[in-house]
């Protein structure tokens, strides 16, 4: 095994146990340092696959900006134990079942798909990651997405004034 | 594996160049983790039950840190979000400013605009005054 | 390309109209105004070479269908401002606002009659799905209206995940944003089993967007919460928007897809029929038995994936017409209401004729009743599954008498104002609301005449 293939299972460990502890822990402000763990994962595997550009944004974006924004949003809502609601056992039974199906036929698909049985991701090779190509990519090919995102963005600055602001 | 070169050369974009910052990554865990480790081993140990308590210049804590929050802090966080994932935008155009020419400064600006323009209704409509 | 450019131009300029300006009046009028020249330039797009020219690198891609549609949706938002502006402005503190987060909505609305990449698709259901979180979330005072906005933000970020995961699969298949290569390949097994994988994600994520059963779940609640002005929008232009998405994804494919879709959308469209029209007999609130029954038009909706042809393109653009100029009918009159239940109704037509004759004229179409829009667009729909597909005959019985049941709870609203003594209270109507109530019956009795009056615009 080799080194990068040693980094690769680490990190896809250390993803999915994250993840896991996302949804297991009691409190939600450890959630939320889960959920930056998970982001620190995924930036290493955008590394692995040379796309240095995407990770750093990942974490200067997600794991920086975002998950901010999710503690404030636990604080706003003043979350204790006491004021968790009961949740009803055969709700979360009917959820295990249902999410347990999904998961078979998730796995069970990538099984059957003969295209990407024993391939591995190429690593290290491959420039498109690299923020000058991105950037051709993103002004040339990918103009009118990227213009019209700018929409998106408006649209969430005038929510931001009317959910937000005190009047 | 002659190390030199590679910590030199940078023109070639790999994985492989943040060898040198994952070594000094390691480097400042380790260095970090081996002080607590080393104080906490050399230091003297008195356990009180005074010493567990939160600190707070001698007044005695009352109730819990949770309280909600003003939503003034909220709205500049999501803002600042936004402006965030903008100026993101401009490292892949800055790289490749000289490539893409007038057509991707005119691309830029146009992103600009819609964004000047978010920003002026913001100041305009008061969210970022914090005295109201 | 002139829709969605000037959407994001008018969004823009009704933001600094809230900055110039306080008059509540004055901004219903701006937004007007803007909505005609919207409609203009589209006319322009669609009759005239006068169209912005943008290189697109093949990313939208305008033919008649998405573009009448888009005079559609223009159509109806322009009479639903006409009808309910006044209604809007009284929402809360930010007027200009919201008409700014309409046309961002159309924005979006503009971009899923005309994409031709994944990538579009996920920006379009974005900028159309975002503005809608705000404005349901948008009576700040009200719990329901916050309780609303935070299900339908959740479960709409969750369902676009959903459908990102799908985009992902699909890419990973075939290393192509473009729905080309969807188009020329004779089977999308072709791309190996991970591609119907991911479209089936897309279509999950785009039924949920419809309000398909076993996707319904969030409709009622969010409708219901919803302040009633941006409900009516809501269940109009936004929701045949989402079916203009699907139809331009699936319809071509839908039949080479392998058996198992061919068994998943006739459950699809059993379920949400069944669920649409037995839930809404139950109801004691007008506006959340229009929501199941727009579950239940949601059903009928869908068989314009469930074929291919000529009648199903012209049907579901009619239904679009239909539905949207009746629903939006039926929820000015609603919001206009003190009391939201049926008793509400009680007696409506001694003391509004005008506006109680008008409402039946939209619940019998949405009904389906003969010489009303609904009838024909309901029609189109049936008649164009049995022309390509002898066995769905079963499934047009199922949709017709799902049909009939519907007339039941459409007829209580018509019996309370008919048949019933009450004192009906409204808010203040004055003349030009009655006015436009008239002319979206006679839309309405004229499209159910002879549909051909709207249908010819489209092969101009």
């Amino acid at each position: 095994m080799s080194a990068i293939q040693i980094i690769f299972w680490f990190l896809s460990a250390l993803a999915i146990v994250s993840a896991l502890m996302v949804l297991i822990s009691k409190n939600p402000v450890h959630s939320v340092l889960w959920l930056i763990m998970v982001f620190f994962a995924i930036s290493g595997h955008y590394i692995l696959l040379n796309a240095q550009f995407l990770a750093i944004v990942n974490l200067i974006v997600y794991a920086g900006a975002i998950m901010v924004l999710f503690l404030f949003v636990i604080m706003l809502m003043n979350l204790n134990n006491e004021s968790e609601p009961q949740k009803n056992v055969w709700m979360r039974l009917a959820g295990a079942v249902s999410g347990g199906c999904l998961l078979m036929i998730l796995v069970s698909l990538v099984r059957q798909a003969i295209e990407i049985n024993n391939k591995v991701a190429e690593m290290k090779v491959g420039d498109i990651g690299l923020i000058g190509n991105l950037g051709k990519a993103l002004f040339k090919d990918y103009l009118v997405p990227f213009e019209i995102s700018s929409v998106l963005f408006l649209s969430a600055m005038v929510g931001a004034i009317v959910i937000g602001k005190k009047n | 594996m002659n190390w030199l070169p590679m910590l030199l050369d940078a023109t070639e974009s790999t994985a492989a160049n943040y060898f040198p910052i994952g070594i000094q990554i390691i480097f400042a865990v380790g260095f970090v983790a081996f002080m607590i480790a080393l104080s906490a081993w050399v230091g003297p140990k008195r356990k009180t039950s005074d010493k567990l308590e939160s600190f707070t210049s001698g007044i005695s804590t009352h109730g819990d840190a949770r309280h909600p929050m003003a939503i003034k802090y909220f709205l500049v966080a999501i803002l600042f979000v936004l402006f965030d994932v903008e100026v993101i935008f401009f490292y892949p155009y800055a790289v490749n400013f000289k490539s893409l020419g007038w057509g991707g400064f005119e691309a830029v600006l146009l992103f600009v605009a819609f964004f000047l323009v978010g920003f002026f209704y913001i100041i305009k409509k008061g969210a970022l005054t914090w005295e109201d | 390309m002139n829709a969605i450019i000037l959407s994001a131009l008018l969004g823009v300029v009704m933001m600094f109209a809230s900055v110039f300006t306080e008059n509540k009046i004055a901004i219903r009028n701006i937004a007007i105004f803007g909505l005609l020249i919207l409609l203009a330039s589209n006319l322009l797009n669609i009759y005239t070479p006068y169209s912005f020219n943008v290189d697109l690198h093949n990313m939208l891609r305008f033919d008649s269908f998405g573009l009448f549609f888009n005079s559609i949706a223009i159509v109806s938002t322009l009479l639903y401002v006409i009808l309910s502006g006044s209604d809007i402005v009284k929402v809360g503190n930010y007027p200009a606002e919201y008409f700014a987060l309409i046309f961002f909505v159309l924005c979006g609305v503009t971009i899923l009659s005309s994409y031709n990449s994944l990538l579009m698709l996920f920006l379009g259901v974005e900028i159309m799905s975002i503005p809608l979180y705000i404005l349901t979330g948008s009576d700040k005072k009200n719990l329901k209206s916050n309780e609303a906005s935070l299900k339908y933000f959740l479960m709409g970020a969750f369902s676009t995940g959903i459908m990102l995961m799908g985009i992902a699969l699909l890419y990973g298949a075939s290393g192509n944003f473009n729905l080309e290569m969807i188009r020329e390949k004779t089977s999308i097994a072709e791309f190996g089993i991970l591609a119907p994988l991911g479209l089936l994600l897309i279509f999950i994520s785009l039924a949920f967007k419809v309000s398909a059963a076993p996707f319904h779940f969030w409709t009622p609640d969010v409708y219901d919460g919803a302040p009633s002005v941006f409900t009516s929008f809501m269940a109009t232009i936004v929701k045949t928007a989402g079916f203009i998405a699907f139809v331009k994804l699936f319809s071509l494919r839908m039949a080479d897809l392998g058996p198992s879709y061919a068994i998943i959308l006739p459950v699809i469209i059993i379920a949400t029929l069944l669920v649409g029209n037995i839930t809404a007999v139950f109801q004691q609130s007008v506006k959340r038995m229009l929501a199941y029954s727009s579950i239940a038009q949601a059903g009928f909706m869908l068989f314009a994936l469930y074929t291919s042809n000529d009648l199903s393109t012209e049907g579901i653009l009619l239904y679009a017409a239909a539905y949207s100029i009746a629903t939006i009918g039926i929820f000015g009159i609603l919001i206009k209401m003190k009391d939201y239940t049926f008793d509400g109704y009680n007696g409506l037509a001694k003391k509004q004729p005008l506006v109680a004759a008008t409402n039946t004229v939209f619940l019998l179409s949405l009904a389906g009743i003969p010489l009303t829009a609904g009838f024909f667009a309901k029609y189109y729909m049936l008649a164009s599954a049995l022309k390509s597909n002898g066995s769905a005959l079963w499934l047009v019985i199922v949709a017709v008498l799902f049909a009939a049941v519907s007339v039941y709870y459409y007829f209580r609203v018509i019996q309370a104002m008919y048949f019933k003594d009450g004192d009906a209270e409204t808010t203040e109507i004055d003349g030009t609301f009655k006015f436009v109530l008239v002319v979206l019956a006679l839309l309405i009795i004229l499209i159910g005449i002879n549909p051909s009056i709207l249908l010819r615009w489209y092969y101009f």
